[in-house]
């Protein structure tokens, strides 16, 4: 009862409006991608720009995905995200539980190379993955692409999924081997469905990071029946060079709206679960 | 049984990164171009590509402006995120949460589809920012203008955009660790006549200082390595006059096709950038946190 008292003397009608006004500037873009999508074709170059469709049109939208290879590149999409989401999870799991549930020589310094390569530039990366890749005939391949993808991925994902086993209590171990489980059942009966919400929770990140990049896909794929659904989104041109907005802009939201979903549905874990792994972001 | 664990894990790791990382070292001492990669042959150079680079004003240029743009990202994006979630404290539970649903809005959106977005709200002849600067008869008409195509036109739309983006993670961060502090400390310093500034750079800011490190070091990590944003945004013909490290390294090695150079550029932002990331992880070795 006091704290509910104190809450609200604190709130004033200066900080609303002032939020307010903030949440509006900061929607704003995106607002105008949503509009921009749903407007009529002959509206979206206007050179009074309407605040307003005057009616929701579905055209942008229809010349954005029936109208492109959008369909080919989704599947190019979730072939190699996938792919490498399924590789670095496993891996992840299993390299987790023994940085966790077991002392070692050199564990501490597996830690830090797997924060270090987080860090690493971009192209620090790229250009020695490409040239091995190109030499090896990899450049141009899903296969090449999902490797890629998973060197990214995996060194969080051990991360991620390091903090939940941390959560797990040595007790609990310790019971299942009084009852006579050996090391790997207890590993693949207690511990592993334990950490299931880390498993998940990391590899929607690892989806979502695989499922942005831009770089790796435009430098490794040079034929565009590979493209990757950010490629495709970067590629809306009119026959007279300039580009086609309407479309691009349904394309973003299309493109966008999975990850926007996931972000609101988990917002209440969002900051714990983040900080904690220090996720690339 | 934990080598049995680790092994998979750590054959991949050791054959997709420290073997390229080792790999790009070696082709840092070598003339590997364009002929390189269809023939197959190149030569050893020694620390020539290293003494081009770091003797070449082009390269001076673009550390000066990566350390520049990369502070002015960080502190945009710092101090606009203390500044909102102070404001979060303040305000009614569903202003609150209208912020918050905003910032993760902003936070999830794709760099890829933020870039398109802000290149057509700058779009000359029916951008609407343009449009709505235009308005307000300061500046006179600006429709036209090529904001991208301009030096610094695409300087302040990239920033913008990746404060934008930035924003949200240390808002909701920094507002998360204000709401552990104690409330009867403040309370009590009000009682004695504190003011609200007095309040905030004497219990909050002490408070959150951790926090505040962690995500200043985080985003000057982030901010170094932007590229996406640039390359996507800046227009032909001011992505090389505005190139920080990271992008030059990828124009020189993959639009060039002088990757031996590039490799070079490569290896010298990662051993700059490795002075950062070691700060990070002796913070968080020395946050108590199990290892």
């Amino acid at each position: 009862m006091a704290t509910t008292v104190r809450r609200r003397r604190r709130v004033n009608w200066g900080s609303n409006i002032v939020a307010i006004v903030f949440a509006l500037v900061w929607i704003f873009p995106v607002y105008w991608m949503l509009n921009t999508a749903f407007k009529p074709r002959d509206e979206v170059m206007s050179e009074t720009p309407k605040f307003w469709p005057s009616h929701l049109d579905a055209a942008n939208f229809v010349a954005a995905l029936a109208q492109s290879t959008f369909l080919r590149n989704l599947q190019n999409s979730l072939i190699v995200v996938l792919g490498a989401v399924l590789i670095a999870i496993v891996l992840g799991m299993f390299a987790s539980a023994a940085l966790t549930r077991f002392r070692f020589r050199g564990r501490k310094l597996i830690l830090v190379v797997i924060l270090a390569v987080q860090m690493l530039p971009a192209t620090a990366l790229l250009i020695p993955q490409f040239l091995v890749f190109n030499r090896l005939n990899l450049t141009g391949t899903y296969i090449g692409l999902i490797l890629a993808y998973v060197a990214s991925v995996l060194p969080f994902s051990v991360w991620v999924v390091r903090g939940f086993f941390l959560a797990i209590p040595v007790e609990l171990e310790e019971a299942a081997a009084i009852d006579g489980a050996g090391s790997w059942r207890i590993l693949f009966s207690v511990l592993f469905p334990l950490v299931t919400p880390g498993i998940i929770a990391s590899s929607i990140f690892a989806f979502i990071s695989a499922w942005n990049d831009y770089l790796t896909a435009y430098v490794f794929m040079s034929d565009s029946s590979m493209y990757t659904l950010p490629l495709w989104l970067t590629s809306f041109a009119t026959p007279n060079g300039s580009t086609d907005y309407g479309a691009q802009m349904a394309a973003s939201v299309v493109f966008s709206l999975p990850v926007v979903v996931f972000f609101l549905i988990i917002q209440r874990n969002l900051v714990s679960g983040i900080s904690a792994g220090a996720v690339k972001g | 049984m934990p080598a049995i664990l680790l092994t998979p894990a750590g054959l991949v790791i050791v054959a997709l990164t420290l073997v390229p990382i080792g790999f790009l070292v070696f082709t840092s001492f070598t003339d590997y171009d364009k002929r390189t990669l269809f023939t197959g042959v190149y030569n050893f150079v020694g620390f020539q590509q290293y003494t081009a680079v770091l003797s070449s004003a082009a390269f001076w240029e673009a550390l000066v402006r990566t350390v520049l743009f990369t502070a002015a990202m960080v502190a945009g994006s710092v101090v606009i995120g203390m500044g909102v979630s102070q404001l979060m404290l303040r305000t009614g539970v569903i202003v609150r949460y209208l912020v918050t649903i905003v910032l993760i809005v902003a936070w999830a959106m794709p760099n890829v589809a933020t870039s398109k977005v802000w290149v057509w709200l700058f779009q000359p002849g029916y951008g609407v920012i343009p449009w709505l600067i235009t308005q307000l008869h300061v500046f006179g008409n600006v429709t036209q203008k090529d904001f991208t195509n301009s030096f610094w036109g695409a300087l302040v739309i990239i920033w913008l955009l990746v404060v934008w983006q930035a924003v949200p993670f240390i808002a909701l961060t920094l507002f998360a660790a204000q709401t552990q502090i104690d409330q009867s400390l403040i309370e009590a310093a009000r009682i004695d006549g504190a003011s609200e500034w007095r309040v905030y750079f004497n219990i909050t800011l002490p408070f959150l200082r951790p926090t505040l490190g962690l995500m200043t070091i985080l985003s000057i990590i982030w901010d170094f390595n932007v590229i996406n944003q640039i390359i996507l945004v800046a227009g032909v013909q001011v992505l090389k006059p505005i190139a920080t490290l990271g992008v030059w390294s990828y124009l020189t090695a993959f639009v060039n096709s002088d990757v031996g150079s590039g490799a070079a550029i490569a290896v010298i932002t990662t051993i700059l950038l490795l002075g950062i990331t070691s700060i990070y992880i002796r913070n968080l070795l020395k946050s108590g946190e199990e290892f």
